[in-house]
This record gives structure tokens, sequence and C-alpha cells, in this order.
């Protein structure tokens, strides 16, 4: 029965320790730490948690903003001292803030040679790194972060376009495409009889990374013959409009389409995959262009309390879109207080820098890339202002009232959907996570709020 | 069970024959160092050795109510709680705890040897069962054997899994990245081309048939295998690699880069001690002070800005003369002087010199702010070249100065905040105009005191570190000396 009681296991033939000395040798190699890493730790010490790296760069913004030239100097120092550029992840982190805030100091000043640095600085988009559409391809594949919001759209665009014998999407992504790919082979796999697939993107917003080094006809001409090679035709179609103008020119290009096409058996797909959040809302104070509201035709008076965000939507429910997918990253960065937003967002972006170590190895070619086009966003947030200030993410309870004041009705993800976000969850990092919401669904980085995903249908 | 303590020391000698023969973890040794050999011990660690049966012998401590086995005693013991018999846990003191190592039986492995012994118990039993055991375990779907059932279980999962292979070569485990690379892999535009080029032949279903061969049997290639797609790709990444930007301007920025004080002639808070310091650096940076005459009239705050650290730098520099043969050697290579008539005093000049503002101060910040482009080469030979004159003998001055500007990777030697503390504390015999005051913010305070009271306001809020309030409190006094700071963090 019971073999063995005594705690040390009596089969054991011991051996007492032996003196080697090359084993002495040995242990010495193995318990030197590793190279380089040490001086991070060292200088990080007392300062390297999150909170007062957070803390120095609000008052450090406090002071850029109340002109403090020196404090804010000072501060700058400090931060410069522990945030190393290639330290942990909140010293990244804390270092992409700071060249943000470094730039932002050079804005606000008023000389010329300032602005000229600034101008330097905002054609960053020409040091960034230029893709080729395969490295793209690969690059989105990297992280659930696109991958999570192409899964769930497709699965619900999948169900809603069932019998339609023409399917029209309107891709507005950021990622130029590279959802559509398993859409078609979805659409193909699916249906007895393919439909017809009508893709309209827009003219590339050359100024908000990921950069092309390809254009949108290399891109339309593959999709076309990939397409084909699945056995559906696909017409595909660039329109040139910007979200500075709310996709004015869009808008009247379908409205355009559906006018001809709305009675035949067409479907409508408007997918916008962290597109929209470029659009200005409110408190972009001035809305550029007046005459946008001409181009969308029907009255909507650019009141105080309405934007170019709102107006969009509104067009989009004009179009009476058979289902509408609204997938973006779910923080809030519209505030006019830099403080706020500065706050905001360093407590979402930490995720990224977070979530790197799990997909790419230190010192690759596509981490550089990845960084580089957070720490875009992190100057972009806190070095500029009006127009040139892009990145206005909203929170999801945002959108989604937004969606329904433009008499939208939210739909659930159907199980497929779920369980293929969950299948492909299964192949990342474990930190990664799904969580329903209502009718939604949100991708969650341990535990936080990463993208949410919504589907919508006119109500 | 069998005890031969002879046999340990005839193993050490067969271990190493052995090693340098059939073992192929060891074979490759000059690559990897010693430290990824696997079993190197604590040379005061319990050596144990158990016979193959022993080893193998799973679940050896078995519940006399339940029958159930466990591999530790530790773990019976626990089970044993829930039928409510006597239990007892060893106790963890720390005497009592000593690190055991295992050896493996097979008398001709290395792990034979005590010195290259195994950490754990369930680490030498898969050891011991893959090289000297019998493989049982097989793979359905390849008939790949295993010794150890969660290594054949593992190999399960993904076993077939990494199936989807595109005429390029590329492999992908999942379908969806397969999918995605494949319509826009080059591979497919010109197996579609050939298909439509072919007289007779319906492009559908040609095209078609390939999709399908694609998809059921993807390791064997499809019928006619499309020729490597380099063109496309190869063309792409060199164009990528040519830098985008105007070369002029930015061959000015990656030159001026490590120059740390170009601004100094237009600093209107620079008050003292400048003169020396300018003809010290004139000859090197002529290019940038001709250029920042330009804007020093209307630059105010960012003068004011950035000015007040690099001034304590060059107070510094006819100190250590060291420091400015560097800053000259740095220089000299990096700045084109046939370009400096034709930049004279161009948009694009003051904005290379403003670059050259921040990266003056911010060292390594400067740099790393044009990581979006590739990592110049120049900015790493500085870092080299500020490290050796760091060694070359300037004293601690100069080492702690080259601390102030971030470059801080040689003193790896110092603890946890023993870096920081060092920085601070060395820090204001560099800057500061006098050796008592503790200025580790560099910001010569003998100028004019006021700012004190912000900061001290500042790190007192913050109210986290400890070398911070420390240092805040003798920086905003300045009546605490360096000893005391010491004391006090």
């Amino acid at each position: 029965m019971m073999q063995f009681t005594e705690a040390p296991p009596q089969p054991f033939h011991q051996m007492t320790s032996f003196s080697n000395p090359t084993m002495n040798k040995n242990q010495i190699h193995r318990t030197r730490p590793w190279p380089g890493f040490p001086t991070s730790k060292s200088l990080a010490g007392s300062f390297g948690d999150a909170n007062c790296m957070e803390q120095l760069l609000v008052h450090c913004a406090n002071a850029i903003e109340s002109n403090d030239a020196t404090l804010a100097q000072q501060i700058l120092w400090v931060l410069n001292n522990i945030a190393l550029p290639d330290g942990d992840s909140n010293q990244r982190l804390t270092c992409g803030f700071l060249r943000a805030l470094i730039a932002r100091a050079a804005n606000s000043g008023s000389c010329k040679m300032l602005a000229a640095m600034a101008n330097a600085h905002s054609n960053l988009a020409m040091d960034m790194y230029k893709f080729s559409i395969i490295e793209l391809a690969s690059f989105v594949d990297l992280t659930p972060w696109h991958r999570f919001g192409f899964t769930a759209a497709n699965a619900a665009i999948l169900d809603a376009v069932e019998g339609y014998s023409a399917i029209h999407i309107v891709d507005l992504s950021m990622t130029h495409c590279m959802q559509i790919p398993t859409l078609i082979d979805a659409i193909a796999n699916r249906q007895e009889v393919p439909p017809l697939v009508k893709l309209t993107v827009v003219t590339a917003i050359q100024d908000v990374p990921p950069i092309l080094d390809f254009s949108y006809d290399e891109l339309g001409s593959k999709l076309v013959n990939f397409a084909r090679s699945r056995n559906i035709l696909m017409e595909f179609r660039v329109i040139p409009s910007s979200y500075k103008d709310g996709f004015a020119n869009l808008i009247e290009q379908l409205r355009v389409q559906n006018f001809v096409y709305g009675e035949s058996n067409e479907a409508l797909v408007i997918n916008c995959h962290m597109m929209l959040h470029y659009i200005p809302d409110e408190t972009l104070v001035a809305i550029p262009t007046s005459n946008s509201s001409l181009y969308y035709g029907f009255e909507c008076s650019p009141s105080p309390t309405s934007s170019l965000r709102t107006m969009f939507l509104k067009a989009v429910r004009s179009l009476d879109p058979t289902i509408v997918v609204l997938v973006d990253e779910d923080a809030d960065l519209t505030s006019n207080n830099l403080v706020c937003r500065l706050r905001s967002a360093f407590n979402y972006l930490w995720i990224p820098y977070d979530t790197m170590d799990s997909f790419l190895p230190r010192g690759s070619k596509q981490r550089q890339w990845y960084e580089a086009d957070i720490c875009w966003k992190i100057e972009n947030v806190i070095a500029y202002e009006g127009l040139q200030r892009v990145e206005r993410l909203e929170n999801k309870s945002m959108w989604v009232q937004r969606m329904r004041n433009a008499n939208f009705r939210g739909v659930s993800f159907g199980e497929d959907a779920v369980s293929e976000v969950k299948t492909m969850l299964d192949e990342h990092a474990a930190g990664w996570g799904l969580k329903k919401e209502e009718e939604d669904l949100v991708l969650t980085w341990k535990g936080h709020n990463v993208v949410f995903a919504t589907t919508w249908v006119p109500a | 069970m069998p005890v031969d303590l002879d046999n340990s020391s005839t193993a050490s000698g067969e271990a190493s024959v052995s090693s340098s023969g059939n073992q192929s973890q060891p074979a490759k040794p000059t690559a990897k160092k010693k430290r990824s050999l696997p079993g190197m011990p604590d040379p005061d660690a319990e050596v144990i050795a158990l016979s193959p049966k022993t080893l193998m012998a799973t679940n050896r401590f078995v519940c006399e109510i339940c029958n159930k086995g466990f591999q530790r005693d530790q773990n019976l013991q626990l089970h044993r709680r829930g039928h409510n018999l006597p239990w007892k846990l060893r106790q963890r003191s720390s005497k009592e705890v000593k690190k055991r190592v295992y050896v493996c039986p097979e008398s001709s492995c290395v792990h034979h040897d005590p010195s290259r012994a195994l950490g754990d118990l369930t680490g030498i039993k898969k050891h011991f069962c893959r090289k000297h055991g019998e493989k049982k375990w097989k793979c359905d779907k390849c008939s790949k054997k295993y010794a150890v059932q969660s290594d054949w279980k593992a190999h399960s999962k993904i076993c077939g899994t990494r199936e989807y292979k595109c005429d390029c070569g590329t492999l992908f485990s999942r379908r969806d990245s397969f999918i995605t690379h494949r319509a826009f892999c080059d591979a497919l535009a010109e197996e579609s081309a050939r298909a439509q080029t072919q007289p007779g032949a319906n492009p559908n279903s040609e095209s078609e048939t390939k999709v399908q061969a694609v998809d059921s049997s993807p390791p064997t290639p499809t019928p006619a295998p499309a020729p490597a797609p380099v063109p496309a790709p190869a063309k792409a990444k060199a164009k990528a690699k040519a830098p985008p930007a105007p070369p002029q301007s930015t061959s000015v920025i990656s030159s001026v880069l490590p120059i740390k004080s170009p601004e100094l002639p237009e600093n209107p808070t620079q008050i003292v001690e400048e003169a020396p310091v300018t003809t010290g650096l004139n000859g090197s940076c002529s290019s940038t002070n001709s250029s920042s005459s330009n804007g020093s009239t209307s630059c105010s705050v960012f003068a004011s800005l950035f000015a007040s650290s690099t001034a304590p730098a060059s107070l510094q520099t006819p100190q250590t003369p060291a420091f400015t043969d560097l800053i000259r050697a740095m220089a000299r290579p990096a700045d084109p002087p046939t370009d400096l008539p034709r930049q004279s005093s161009t948009e694009p000049i003051s904005l290379c010199l403003s670059t050259s503002h921040g990266s003056s101060i911010f060292g390594t910040a400067g740099q790393e702010r044009r990581q979006y482009a590739p990592p110049p080469q120049p900015a790493m030979s500085a870092t080299a070249l500020l490290q050796k004159a760091a060694q070359m003998g300037a004293a601690a001055t100069n080492a702690s100065l080259l601390r102030g500007f971030g470059i801080v990777s040689s003193s790896s030697s110092s603890g946890q905040q023993d870096g920081l503390k060092e920085l601070m504390m060395g820090t204001p015999s560099v800057f500061g105009p006098k050796q008592t005051t503790l200025d580790f913010l560099g910001l010569g305070m003998a100028a004019g005191g006021s700012p004190n009271s912000g900061l001290s306001a500042l790190i007192t809020s913050i109210g986290g570190g400890l070398d911070v309030a420390a240092a805040a409190a003798s920086f905003g006094g300045g009546e605490y000396s360096g000893k005391d700071m010491g004391r006090s963090s």
C-alpha cells in the first residue's frame, strides 16, 4: 500500500557534493546577468513603474501647456533617463510619449525654427517603412489586433448577404483590403451560385501608417485575380475620397449607385475597420468644409452639436445598407485637453507594447515597424492639434450611441462568428481574450478592452 | 537499489568521451558557448542517481485508501487530507532545502556525469525516455514515433496543421493566413496569367482545378510549379531601402546628431564661460553654427527650453580635453564642409539644426526618434566613442557626464538604484557651477534660483521614488551635501 511515508525517498542513491573547480567556473557563467539589461533596471529602479512614468508625463505636459519651459525641460530630462527606448515595454511606451512631448514643445513655440522642426516631424511618414503587399499581409496577420475584426466582420457579413446575387462591399479599412481575400474565399465556399462581388474602396490614406509601397491599381488587380481563381467575378473600384470631409465624395457616388442598383438583388455592405475615427468629431471645433454638407445633400445644419462624423453615419443610413460593420479601437482620444488625452492614450497604448513580446522577437524588423506605427499614433495624439490630429478614437459606448442616433439597430454576432474568433484567438498568445457585451464582441488583452466589433442594420 | 559510488568517478571519463561522439546536444559547443549546455548544476547540490526502474516508476507514492498514485510524496500528503487521514507536509526550512540534481542512469550518457546532472526529476525522466527508451507512441497521421507521451500529444496537436503551402514556397499553419497571402502573392498572378494564355483552355475551369490542387493536396506541388516570383518583392525591397527623404537634409541630420552643443552661440540664457567652449567647438560644428545664427533672435522658448542643460555641458568641456577631442573626432568625419554654402540660410537647414537641438540634449531619445528610419551608423559609433572616452581616463566627472547624456550601458555593475544615485550625485560635479550644489537636472542653478520651487513641487507631488524625493530636497535647498543625500537614500 503506502510505500514511502518518509519525506526523503529511500531508493535514492546519494552522493556528497563534489568539488570540481571547472564546475564553479561554469556556475559563474550561468549566474552572470545578461549583458545590457542591468542598466535599464538600475536606472528604472524606483521610477520604473507605469504610474510614476504617467505622472511624470502628465507633469511635463502641464508644464509645456503652461509655457513653463524650464520645468518642462527638467522633466523631459528626467524622463529621458528613465524611459529607455530599448527598455521594457513601459519604458518604450514612455519613450514614445517623451518624443511626442518634445515634438509638442517644439510645435508650441512661436519661432520659425521650431515650426520648421515640426514640419520635419510631420513628415515622418516619409521615413516610415513602406510595405509591399505581401509584407503588409503578413504584418497584419501577426496579431489579433486586426484579425479579430476581420474574423468577426467576415462571419457577420457572410450571414447577412446570404441569398443575394450581388454583393457590394464598401471597405473602409485601415489595412488596405487585407480583410477581403478571406471574405471572398468564404463567399466562394458558402454560396452555390457565386454572386457578383463589387468592391469599393476609397483612395488610400497616404498620411497614416501603414504606408504602402504599391498602388491601389495593383492591389485591385490582385484581388480581382484572386477572386477569379475562386470562381467569383469581382469589380474593383477606387473612389477618391478622404476622411477629412467625411468621405463626402464616396457617399455621393454610393448614392448614385444605390439609385441604379437599389432595386436589384444587391446587398450593400459597409465595412468600417478602424477608419471612422479619422473623421472629424465634435471636438474639432471648426468643421473644415462647409460644402461637404452640400455634398450630403440633406438637411443637417452644421450646428455645433453636429459633426462630420454624425453626418457621415446619417448619410450611410440613408443608403439603406444591408449591414454595417463597425470595428475600432476601444479608447477615447478625442479630448481637447492634452493631459486627458495623454492619460487616456497612455492607458491604452501600453497594450500593443505589452503584447509585442508575444509575437515579435526583440530586434526584428517587423517589431521596428510595429513600434513605429504606435509611435506615430502617440505623436499624432500628443503633439498635434486641430485638423492635424487625426487619431480621434472614441469608446465603444460612444460609437454605439452614435449608431443609434443615426437610426441603426445593433445585431448580435452569430455563434459561428464567436467560435471563429475563439479559434483564431487560440492561435495567439494566452493573454488575448474575447468578451461579449450585449450584442457586441470585444477583443481583450489581459482583461482590458482592446478592439470592439459591432454590426448594425437600419432600424 | 544500486549504490555504487565509484561509478560516479568513472562516469565522468565516459561522459567526456561520449560528448564528443554520439551525443548531438554538446556536438556544437563552440557556437553556443557553455551557457546553453543542459545540465550545469549547482556544485553544492546533492547528486542523486536512480536506477532505470525507479526512475520510470510513475506514481510511486500510492494512497492506501483509493490506490491513487502520486509522483511526489508532498502531493500524496495533500491528497490524504481529503480522506481525513493523518498527513504530514515537510516544513520548508532553509537548512533542509538542499538542492537536488539527478543523473541519467545510462552510463554512456553525458548526463550520467554528475557535473552534467539535470535539475529536476521529471526532466531526467523525460530525458531518459527520449534518449534511451523505447518509442512506443506513434502518430497516426505521419507515423512519427515518440517515447514520451506528452511529446506525442504535443505533436498530434500540430501534426498536419502546417499544411498550407503557397507555390512561392511559403508555409502556413493557418488557412486565413494562407488565403490572404495567396491572394497577393505573385505566384497566383503568374499562374493565372499562364492559364489565360494557354490556347483552348477555359480560364475558369483551369483556375478552379488549380484551387483544388492547392487546397486539397497542399504538400505536393501543383502540376506545373510556378517559377519563383523573385522580381517584384526584390524590387520592392530595393525600393524600400533607398531613403525616400531628400538626401541632403538627411545626411545633415545624421551628421550633426552626435555633436553635443551646437547651439551654444545663440543661447540667450548663457552668460558666462561660453567663449572657450565655442572656440573649441567651432571648427567642428561650423555648419550648424552658421545656420543657427539665423534663428537666434526669434527662438526664445525653445532655446531656453533646451539651453540650460547643454550649457553646463559646455562648462564641462574645457576641464576635460578628452571630451572636447571626442566631440571633434565625432564631428569631423560626419561634417560635410562642401555642403555648407549651398545650405546656408534655407528652411531645411534650420530644420536640421533644430533636430540637432533636440538630440543634443536627449542623446538617446534624439536618436531613437528616428527609429522610424533604420538607425544610423554614425550615432552608434558616437556612443562607442563616448564610452571609449570615458575609459580613456577622464575620471569620475567625465563618466557621470556621459550618464547625463543617457549613455549608461557601461555601468552594468551598479545595483538596482545605484545607477540612478550615481547619476544624481555625479551630475552636479559636471553640470553645476559649484561642486556643492546638487544639481541633478543639470540646470546651472547659480544663474537664477527661481525654477527650484517648481521642480520640487513636481517631485513632491510624485511622491513615489525615494531617490526623487531625496534629490528634490537637495535640489530645492541646495544646502545638502552629496554625503547627506547618499545617506538619505
